[in-house]
């Protein structure tokens, strides 16, 4: 609750800042505190410390799941403005909406790891994607960011109408919008029950970009400006799949047996489409976006094991992915060309970027002594102990096999091609600071996956 | 409607809260409808009609027409809208707390307070932006 | 047949006829007029189940407000030129399949539910007059409505972004 209220006040207080403070590093810098603070109040709300008490009536729930998922994205989300905060300026003129809109999003996320009633779960969906179709189309002047814009939010509000539609089904099934008393234990669902379930199930998908629902995603994280692309691909994309795993270990838990086979086509098509397309792109950016289709797919293997390593394994796997692709973009928006050839000699120019960019893809192909690998290796335990499904493990494996392939295309190119690699803007020493601790933490959790797990169960 | 006219009208129509008491509402609505619908089919079928290409013509001011009246508008109108539906919507809210303003007591009125609060910030936000000044 | 039922079933044709007709219209005002015809129908429905709060904004909000700001959309656009592009036939052919997919999901649901025999409850029920809705909404139902004033802030933040002139 502290996280929720907090960030909702921040997301005004830069409403308020946009036209009362004149210079944009102040506002970055109450951005960036106010960042720090919703951090830390989550943290002390975790170990008991309620600044606020406000009664819910069972709406929202404040468990450790909830709670650790916040402070991962919350982290995530700050070390996200250290990086790219500064090159939010040169997307358009309201540098300190795009603050509130970000804070107005953190509220939506708190929201949808939470809940308790489906109701809470729509409003959260909701508060998360408004803004977030601004924020693809903040670009005004370039014709991409406005279709991609129109594209999201087009098909964003006819999978949020199917996903309405999913929970009056479910209503009308067992009167209540309560997770834990919608579908009771041992009993025969209703026909009302199982459609509702599966419109869920379609509507989530559809916001986690697993296939066949995946069809925005490219266009999107394409047209939208590459800083709020690296904001939506990552803590984004990871609250989705909170929500998403929340709402079915705890509503949909007795009937796991019957929706296994559905997650388990739409798991191995995602990881499919998402790797095979990678391959054929030309442009880093778009590739990315592809890559994280076949990362969601990944993700999606939690939800089909759905089981104490698979609760483990995406906390795990939510962190490295956001951290990595963090980074990858915060080196991508320096870049002035966003194709392969654009990396072209990149480590001659710049050492250092190109070395913690190459941890970062390392972690996101899933090579050894990096989070990346720790946590696939987390999905594919899980879904072996699942157990039944074989077939899907190996062909993760296949495909995380292939995935190899397009990020070492980006590390060929800045280190065995020759060329200048234009970058668009100077570097500064701060900027690398934090992209070094962001390479530390990926290995740091890839040697020692027990550092953010620890604090999972204290 | 046999079913209908069994039942004692008189308390069905005065009841405020069943469906009963939108029986008046109804009635008008249909003598509109039907008033409106009768009036524009008479005078459709009872006036004389002469078409000439002429008269079809569209006139103004006996200049000639050109071009087309569906211009793309300015999208300052589009932003008024949209503030407008916003606010209506919060207004609407009031509706069910006025009814129950005494059952609800200090607890519902804080509740008010706080939407109404959040709403202010974004009145003062939208006029400290000029998005209602008309003239930019 | 009672009057209630007459009247459940002329709204419903009127309901399911108007939006047949509000999709399969080429030029975008008569849809948007049909639509209205559409909310007027189910303002209806919800009269019919009692729900009079619903009624009132139903009309006031959606045919009233949003209607507006649908044919602002029209008129923002050019409508001048019939510019809708052609539609691929397998495109076409896709979409039918997915959309009659998703109406075979919802008619088997339906089919032998168990809520064929008591339908929808008609002139009776009491939750939708507006004194419990409000104790409803006021009490069991405050915090869903408190965060919905963040919905409407980032609304608010979204339309002077992208509305605007910079």
């Amino acid at each position: 609750m502290n996280a929720l209220l907090i960030s909702a006040v921040m997301g005004v207080l830069m409403m308020f800042s946009s036209f009362m403070l004149k210079s944009k590093s102040a506002v970055r810098n109450v951005a960036l505190a106010g960042m720090f603070l919703i951090l830390v109040a989550n943290i002390l709300d975790t170990y008991g410390w309620h600044l606020f008490n406000i009664p819910t009536e069972g709406m929202m729930h404040f468990d450790r799941f909830s709670l650790f998922f916040n402070s991962i994205a919350f982290a995530c989300t700050f070390i996200f403005f250290l990086l790219s905060a500064r090159d939010m300026e040169k997307v358009g003129i309201n540098y300190a909406e795009y603050f509130s809109l970000i804070f107005f999003i953190l509220c939506g996320i708190v929201l949808v790891a939470s809940f308790q009633s489906l109701l809470i779960l729509f409003l959260g969906i909701e508060i998360i994607s408004i803004p977030l179709y601004i924020l693809t189309g903040s670009d005004k002047r370039n014709l991409k960011s406005n279709e991609a814009s129109l594209k999201y939010f087009l098909l964003g509000s006819f999978s949020t109408g199917i996903m309405l539609m999913g929970i009056t089904l479910l209503y009308g099934h067992a009167g209540s919008f309560d997770i834990t008393v919608l579908i009771k234990a041992g009993e025969k669902p209703s026909s009302l029950a199982i459609a509702g379930l599966l419109m869920l199930l379609f509507a989530m998908a559809f916001k986690v970009s697993a296939a066949p629902f995946h069809f925005w995603t490219p266009d999107v994280y394409d047209g939208a400006p590459t800083v709020f692309t690296s904001f939506m691909a990552t803590i984004v994309k990871a609250a989705a799949f909170i929500g998403f795993m929340r709402l079915f270990s705890t509503a949909f838990y007795s009937l796991h047996d019957q929706w296994q086979m559905v997650i388990a086509i739409i798991t191995a098509l995602t990881l499919l489409i998402g790797n095979i397309t990678a391959v054929f792109q030309q442009s880093i950016k778009r590739m990315l976006a592809y890559s994280s289709i076949s990362q969601a797919g990944f993700m999606m293997l939690a939800l089909f094991a759905l089981n104490g390593t698979a609760t483990e394994g995406l906390f795990l796997y939510v962190a490295a992915y956001s951290l990595a692709t963090i980074g990858v973009f915060a080196v991508l928006i320096k870049m002035k060309d966003y194709t392969f050839e654009g990396f072209n000699g990149f480590a001659r120019h710049h050492p250092f970027l190109a070395a913690v960019n190459t941890v970062f893809l390392l972690s996101l192909a899933g090579i050894p002594l990096t989070a990346g690998f720790l946590a696939k290796f987390y999905m594919l335990k899980a879904a072996v102990e699942a157990g039944g499904f074989l077939w899907l493990v190996i062909f993760a494996v296949l495909m995380a096999a292939v995935s190899v392939y397009y990020y070492f295309r980006v590390i060929q190119a800045m280190y065995f091609k020759e060329g200048d690699a234009p970058v668009s803007m100077e570097v500064s020493r701060p900027f690398q600071w934090v992209l070094g601790v962001l390479a530390f933490l990926i290995i740091l959790l890839g040697v020692f996956p027990n550092a953010l797990l620890y604090w999972f169960y204290f | 409607m046999y079913n209908f006219l069994q039942i004692r009208l008189s308390a069905f129509l005065l009841d405020v809260n069943t469906v009963g008491s939108y029986i008046p509402v109804a009635l008008q609505v249909l003598i509109v409808v039907g008033l409106i619908g009768f009036l524009l089919w008479a005078t459709h079928m009872l006036g004389p009609k002469r078409k000439t290409s002429d008269k079809l013509e569209v006139f103004s001011s006996g200049i000639g027409s050109h071009g087309e009246a569906r211009q793309p508008m300015a999208i300052k109108y589009f932003l008024v809208a949209i503030l407008f539906v916003l606010f209506d919507v919060e207004v609407i809210f009031f509706y069910p707390y006025a009814v129950n303003i005494k059952g609800l007591g200090w607890h519902g009125f804080y509740a008010v307070l706080m939407f109404v609060g959040f709403f202010l910030c974004g009145f003062i936000y939208i006029l400290k932006k000029g998005a209602l000044k008309w003239e930019d | 047949m009672s009057i209630t039922q007459i009247l459940f079933w002329v709204l419903t044709a009127m309901a399911i006829g108007s939006s047949l007709m509000m999709i399969t219209r080429k030029n975008p005002v008569y849809s948007v007029l049909w639509l209205i015809m559409t909310f007027f129908a189910i303002s209806g429905h919800y009269l019919l189940m009692n729900a009079q709060f619903l009624f009132i904004v139903n009309l006031i909000v959606y045919t009233g407000a949003i209607m507006v700001l649908f044919l602002y959309v029209l008129m923002l656009i050019d409508l001048r030129h019939d510019t809708e592009p052609r539609k691929n036939k397998w495109l076409k052919f896709a979409g039918a399949v997915a959309g009659g997919c998703l109406l075979l999901v919802i008619v088997a649901a339906l089919k032998d539910s168990d809520i064929k025999s008591n339908v929808v409850q008609t002139g009776e029920g009491d939750i939708g007059l507006i004194a419990n809705l409000g104790k409803a909404l006021f009490n069991e139902y405050v915090v869903p409505f408190e965060i919905s004033s963040i919905l409407f802030l980032s609304a608010m933040v979204g339309a002077v972004v992208i509305g605007k002139k910079e």
